[in-house]
């Protein structure tokens, strides 16, 4: 299905994709109904807080090298990009300083008359004080519901200041999946951004949060080659610019990868692969005679998976040995959860249970390509008891109590400190290039194997754990908060 | 039109005054508002603010009904119903409350209507008011501590010595807990009994016990001023105002000097205490004058950016007991108009007559502008900010320490300033950051 790249609001996952935020089965039984277009989504009576679209529109808008994005809304929709900001702040080798967001504070009055005019000045106020190289403006829950035309100023802003300015229309009402605001960075930066290729270029864009770990693909894709161009957190417009020329595009998932890939591949015919994604043994094999056949290299290919292996082979072995019989509960997003139970299994460990934050049926290539997850079932015959829960750490917390894993692998959303609380080691389920390939599946393995080598932390921890929860709570079954039976109206 | 920037937000929105209700054990916050909110509110007040989390009901599990378009269109009361119900089924809780946000405001969901359906209940169910686009995070504190003590019954009588402590906002003040249980035990040597809603010791059974105090304390420049005014209009209940949370040994002994002349406090046990304060805190400072002295270029000025209360006890003690000249404080807090005369009068309450500005403002990124232009070398300045006032010092090896929300990758477990020997890990903070970052003269 194409793109709307014309409107100047990205439509929702939901609307656009057939995402779902509530679904209780098997990777096999999801993916199939995924396929066929009747994968309802679940509601639920009960909700804890998730996080937001907005958020995450910033969290990518506000790392772009020379980029300067003025929110409207109140401050307080500002307030968690620390989060985000900290970690350029911290990684010292580029000495970049915070992300710039400038927000028009919007105040009660503004509620009642409307705040296009304060927004002018904010654009202009915030030009003059950091000079940015583009700016981006993006909506809220607030200035929505309000009705303020902020893509009319954003046209006006267009004629008058010499940079270009984009439009993210990202508030936080508009979509459950918190992915949305990925696709509305996307969105903002195909349109203020992308350009028609010069040339064609021997480079392949790799779309992801960060480049790290970069010194894992780089060679890789040398081999073939080709370059990398890095579509990631301090990417400059530069780097954007050049994306038109490449061969083709992949991303860390199709979360945060999709939309922009998709965007790539309509405008310019920049070939988007997403079904396989370079993730453990298995999956680097895969995407890697998969782009060696697009770029007419196959017997590359052969060659390098053929050193891969031996390379790694042996500790490979080792790892499993070790490692066998171990269990896992999975808590991640909605490719990681599944690209984890794959590559958890190359490591001799049984994942028992995926909690995915939401799941999408399909992405936005132009091609019928599977989604990973719906791939691995069909290909591998991969299959998992599955939950999709936009982080309702509640059901994760009684699926760890229930499955008893000898670990917990997750990241971001609360799901590891809750299974430390209960005595289960947590292990970070890093995401993008730090598991690309038989390297980082050897790394995992590595890291695994030593958190569960000296458990006393979260044993004694788990010890003293008492639950703030009723015994009515404790008895509850995990998947009893969906309100309907399952298999509702689609979206 | 006023100056139209704001970055670097210091503050949290409204909604952010949950972490009020969360850090009284046994109060839960059903919010109603969008699935991102809270995010927003514990990355500045919590995670990024010293590495807290709210326990035992941590930030993802806060009962929130991710208000979405649908909502907007049919209204949102029935699903907070739903939640509040859900809660009460499922999380030991002594109280709820629940909470609007702004999209919930602009629509109209009538959470006080939500909450009386649940009148006559087991568990209190309290209506709170804190759209992001009133006010930050501490109009978000002031909403829910004026729910809760509207709430109180009065007890009747006054308990001998009974003294409740307001003045701190929890997460904001990164170093709440820690400062609260320095408070306590200095309220308990000085012979008084401390009661204290929040923390590891708080709960509901304290916030019941807040109508038999003997007086309640103010600590700080003008949050809960409020607070204490409402609880003298409703129990009769004086308050003692000391506009500090005290550092160092100038303001901890004019702190309890003044204290015990209010609550008639035996003078010599007061004076004894000032003392040992004192020499324990002299005794430290001797030993580390040799490496002080050593062969660096101290510096003599600084900036702080931090919120007021922060500032105020900061400002005191590097004027009073280090010695230090201020260049200009700048206070991004939002402070409501009808303090900032009284703020100020407290910064100027100083051992120092030297011309500085204090700057009320919402915009956190103004300082930073300001310094990088002032001219002055900046070895010899120091800036006192927050985790967004970081590239600046790193950058121009400006020596540093980030004090105030958002604090960064800092972890404040059970640290404070408070005090005696609190003024010890700032001194310490200080002139390790003087002399990593600072101007070595061999």
């Amino acid at each position: 299905m194409a793109l709307n790249l014309s409107t100047p609001e990205v439509e929702s996952r939901e609307q656009r994709l057939g995402s779902i935020t509530g679904y209780f089965g098997t990777q096999k039984d999801m993916a199939a109904k995924g396929c066929a277009g009747c994968l309802g989504n679940r509601k639920r009576c009960f909700t804890t807080s998730s996080s937001c679209a907005h958020t995450h529109a910033l969290s990518l808008l506000g790392p772009i090298e020379g980029a300067l994005v003025v929110d409207h809304a109140p401050t307080g929709c500002g307030a968690g990009i620390i989060n985000f900001s900290i970690g350029r702040i911290y990684a010292k080798e580029k000495g970049l300083g915070h992300y710039k967001i400038v927000s028009t504070d919007l105040r009660e009055q503004d509620t009642v008359f409307g705040a296009t005019d304060k927004l002018r000045a904010t654009i202009r106020a915030a030009y003059e004080r950091h000079k940015p190289e583009i700016i981006f403006v993006t909506t809220s829950c607030v200035s929505s519901i309000i009705g303020d035309d902020v893509w009319s100023v954003v046209q006006e802003m267009r004629e008058e200041l010499p940079v270009p300015v984009g439009f993210a229309a990202v508030e936080g009402i508009k979509s459950k999946i918190w992915a949305s605001g990925f696709d509305a960075y996307c969105h903002a930066v195909s349109d203020a951004i992308l350009t028609e290729p010069r040339k064609k270029t021997d480079s392949v864009n790799y779309i992801a949060f960060n480049e790290f770990g970069r010194e894992l693909l780089d060679p890789l894709i040398e081999r073939l080659g080709y370059k990398v161009v890095y579509l990631t957190g301090n990417s400059t417009m530069e780097d954007y610019r050049a994306a038109s020329q490449s061969a083709l595009s992949f991303g860390q998932c199709g979360a945060q990868s999709s939309y922009l890939a998709g965007a790539l591949e309509q405008k310019f015919g920049v070939k988007y692969f997403q079904s396989h994604l370079p993730f453990g043994g298995i999956g680097f094999e895969r995407f890697y005679r998969d782009i060696a056949k697009f770029l007419g290299k196959e017997d590359v290919a052969e060659t390098v998976i053929a050193e891969e292996r031996a390379k790694y082979g042996p500790e490979l072995a080792r790892l499993r040995e070790v490692l066998a019989g171990k269990t896992a509960l999975i808590a991640l997003g909605a490719s990681y959860a599944y690209e984890y139970s794959r590559i958890l299994r190359e490591l001799g460990i049984t994942p028992k249970h995926a909690v995915a934050y939401h799941y999408d049926p399909r992405l936005d290539n132009q091609s019928d390509d599977l989604v990973a997850a719906a791939a691995d079932a069909l290909e591998l015959d991969d299959d998992i008891d599955t939950t999709v829960n936009d982080a309702q750490e509640l059901e994760t917390y009684l699926l760890v109590k229930r499955e008893k894993p000898d670990l917990i692998l997750s990241r971001a959303h609360g799901a590891s400190a809750w299974g430390a609380l209960c005595g289960v080691p947590a292990v970070e389920g890093r995401i993008s290039l730090h598991i690309f390939g038989y390297p980082g599946l050897v790394a995992l393995g590595r890291v695994i194997e030593e958190e569960l080598a000296n458990r006393n932390f979260v044993r004694k921890l788990g010890a003293v754990f008492r639950s703030p929860f009723t015994e009515e709570f404790e008895r509850r079954d995990p998947h009893s908060f969906f309100e309907d039976e399952g298999d509702g109206a689609i979206g | 039109m006023k100056s139209c920037i704001v970055e670097q937000p210091r503050t949290a929105c409204a909604i952010g005054g949950f972490y009020t209700a969360l850090a009284i054990p046994g109060i839960v916050p059903v919010l109603h508002c969008g699935p991102g909110c809270v995010s927003q509110s514990a990355a500045l007040l919590a995670s990024a603010n010293g590495a807290q989390n709210a326990h035992p009901f941590n930030e993802h599990i806060i009962p929130c009904t991710d208000f979405g378009e649908a909502d907007v269109v049919f209204g949102g009361g029935e699903r907070l119903r739903k939640n509040i119900e859900n809660v009460a089924r499922s999380y030991k809780a002594d109280m709820i409350l629940a909470i609007n946000g702004c999209s919930a405001e602009i629509v109209g969901d009538d959470n006080e209507e939500v909450a009386r359906g649940f009148s006559g209940g087991d568990i209190p169910v309290l209506a709170v008011e804190a759209a992001g686009f009133r006010g930050n995070n501490l109009y978000g504190h002031s909403q829910v501590l004026k729910a809760i003590l509207n709430h109180v019954e009065p007890t009747g009588k006054a308990v001998g010595g009974q003294v409740n402590v307001w003045g701190v906002a929890p997460f904001y003040d990164t170093f709440w807990a820690g400062t609260l249980e320095k408070i306590g035990e200095a309220l308990t040597e000085a012979g008084l009994a401390p009661n204290i809603i929040y923390g590891r010791n708080g709960g509901l059974d304290k916030v019941k016990a807040v109508p038999s105090a003997e007086f309640n304390l103010l600590l700080g420049p003008w949050v809960d001023l409020d607070i204490v005014r409402l609880l003298k209009e409703r129990f009769g209940t004086p308050y003692f105002h000391y506009p500090a949370i005290p550092v160092g040994p100038t303001e901890t002994a004019r702190f309890l000097r003044e204290l015990g002349e209010f609550a008639g406090l035996d003078r010599n046990r007061v004076e004894t205490r000032a003392k040992e304060g004192e020499e324990r805190y002299y005794h430290y400072i001797r030993r580390s004058l040799l490496w002080v002295y050593r062969c660096r270029a101290l510096p003599k000025r600084y900036y702080i950016n931090s919120g007021a209360s922060t500032a105020l006890s900061l400002h005191r003690y590097l004027v009073n007991d280090m010695g230090l000249i201020p260049c200009k404080i700048f206070l991004p807090e939002d402070v409501p108009e009808e303090h900032q005369e009284r703020v100020e009068g407290y910064f100027r309450d100083v051992e120092l007559d030297s011309p500085y500005d204090v700057v009320f403002t919402g915009d956190g990124g103004l300082a930073a502008q300001e310094i990088a232009a002032s001219g002055r070398p900046k070895w010899s300045l120091f800036y006192f900010g927050s985790v967004w006032d970081e590239p600046l010092s790193n950058n121009e090896r400006i020596p540093f320490l980030s004090v105030s929300a958002p604090q960064g990758n800092v972890m404040a477990m059970d640290k404070t300033y408070f005090g005696y020997d609190g003024a010890l890990r700032l001194y310490s903070d200080y002139y390790e950051q003087v002399a990593s970052k600072g101007l070595r003269t061999s």
